[in-house]
């Protein structure tokens, strides 16, 4: 049941990608690069976030004058802080679409699980740095936010309180309630490299690049509304009155309308829920044990070309001893192999094989099927 | 063309179009001339395969996989294709005659698309020999 809904799911998606094909190419369909945009939209907010970094001032009294300042004075301030903006949101689109498709086509379990577990790592952590990175502004918003996240931590048991003191620094908003913030946006922006190499680290030659043609157009979807719609602060943030409403961005601050809505303590469970299907998700299929791909020692010749075509990183080259005339050997990982069978393509020497689905049956196959006389099967 | 039915054999990716239906006893039921053969991804089909399935009387071999761009193994489609256009290792035979192996690179749902382009190549082949 639940696999036959995936099924017609994954026919949705090549139906909607076969429509894309017709309109972008086969060559340029952004849905075949769904991991390379939200890359290119990273990088984007690192090279903006650089720039702001020159001018902005992370203290209570000067971030709303030196975000205004950055916006009226540098020259171009105005775009790269509307690209700032944008690109968060389009990268939090492009995430979602990226992990919606690999879940429709079943590209995120088995040896995948290792992209799919920092996938949601790299996804809460988007979350924590663009709610701190609203801090940043310091209007009426950020106090609110600033106020209501505080509240909202100290409801969980435990370790809520410490966690509350921790975001605000201390017991109070001050200074170093933004140079918290501040440190967390930066801070964690970095961490999420380390999660892209673990996201990227089993993929051999990962597409992280989009095409020119279509990086320009991507770029434009964010750099036209950034001239055209300029981002504003809204009023500065008083400390002693306390703001009532905010304007919210639905792919960053959704949670705080639910803080507002509910008990905060429902809504830290229902996020915790989430995380944990998510990461039982790869799990709810049950597959046949696994039968990775095995390496013949008499035939192989120590060619490479197996290791160099295995798509997952699966397939090393090791020294060997035993053998008069080759040097090397290929070894396979068990745990990262897929079982795809593209190292058996590859290896000309009969080496390396599918116990499962052995060359030398599909060539049999082949021969049989042949020898039928046509018109046999009808 | 209809007395010179030629025995073509297809080696298919079980993820691109969806034959299951379409087979009989590993024929084509709207071709029982052409022979199918499936496999986990294109990208596993050796070029000895290729040259087992003339050596044993195939008169045209096609090789499908799913639309490139869009392998589910990531890049079994692009290593197959290269290799059909001879760009990388391990080649096919030169006593492959190239004329008579074809590539199709379709989506789970091209059935259709499919025919089209296995009646092309039967018309092709028929011309070839002509």
């Amino acid at each position: 049941m639940y696999k036959k809904a995936l099924d017609k799911l994954q026919v949705l998606t090549i139906d909607f990608e076969k429509f894309l094909n017709k309109i972008f190419s086969q060559q340029y369909n952004p849905f075949y690069y769904h991991g390379a945009v939200p890359n290119l939209f990273m990088w984007t907010l690192f090279i903006t976030g650089l720039l702001l970094f020159a001018y902005f001032q992370p203290t209570l009294d000067s971030a709303y004058i030196s975000v205004n300042y950055i916006s009226t004075k540098i020259p171009f301030g105005q775009i790269v802080r509307g690209l700032h903006r944008y690109a968060a949101d389009a990268m939090m689109i492009a995430v979602l679409i990226h992990a919606i498709r690999v879940f429709f086509t079943d590209r995120y379990r088995k040896y995948r699980w290792i992209a799919w577990y920092s996938g949601v790592a790299l996804l809460l952590c988007m979350l924590v740095i663009g709610i701190t990175g609203y801090v940043l502004v310091w209007d009426e918003r950020s106090y609110m936010i600033v106020l209501m996240m505080a509240d909202a931590l100290k409801q969980i048991p435990l370790i809520g309180y410490p966690l509350a003191k921790l975001f605000v620094n201390g017991e109070v908003v001050t200074h170093y309630t933004m140079a918290m913030s501040f440190f967390i946006h930066v801070g964690i922006s970095f961490f999420l490299l380390y999660l892209l190499w673990l996201h990227y680290v089993r993929i051999s030659r990962p597409v992280i690049d989009v095409p020119l043609g279509l990086g320009l157009l991507l770029f434009s979807l964010i750099i036209i509304p950034s001239a055209l719609i300029p981002v504003l602060s809204g009023k500065p943030a008083v400390l002693t009155q306390t703001p009532h409403e905010f304007p919210v961005d639905w792919f960053y601050l959704w949670i705080f309308p639910l803080f507002s809505g509910m008990p905060a303590l429902i809504v830290w469970t229902g996020l915790f829920v989430a995380v944990a299907i998510l990461l039982l998700v790869p799990y709810l299929i049950v597959d046949i044990p696994k039968s990775p791909a095995a390496v013949s020692l008499d035939n192989c010749v120590g060619c490479t070309l197996c290791a160099k075509d295995c798509p997952y990183e699966a397939i090393y080259m090791v020294p060997r001893t035993d053998h008069p005339k080759y040097k090397q050997l290929a070894i396979v990982i068990d745990s990262r192999c897929a079982e795809c069978g593209l190292c058996v393509g590859a290896c000309a020497f009969k080496a390396i094989d599918l116990p499962q689905k052995h060359s030398k049956e599909i060539i049999a196959k082949i021969g049989d099927v042949l020898k039928e006389p046509v018109g046999a099967g009808a | 063309m209809a007395e010179t039915k030629k025995k073509i054999l297809g080696i298919v990716c079980e993820r691109s179009v969806d034959l299951k239906k379409h087979i009989q006893k590993n024929r084509l039921k709207d071709k029982d001339n052409v022979s199918i053969v499936e496999l986990t991804c294109s990208g596993m089909i050796q070029p000895i395969m290729l040259e087992e399935a003339f050596k044993q009387g195939a008169e045209g071999v096609f090789v499908m996989g799913c639309q490139i761009g869009d392998c589910h193994f990531r890049e079994g489609n692009k290593w197959c294709q290269e290799r059909l256009l001879g760009q990388r290792p391990p080649n096919i035979k030169k006593t492959v005659d190239k004329n008579k192996v074809r590539g199709y690179w379709l989506a789970k749902c091209d059935y259709k698309k499919f025919l089209d382009k296995v009646s092309k190549f039967e018309e092709d082949l028929n011309n070839v020999n002509s």
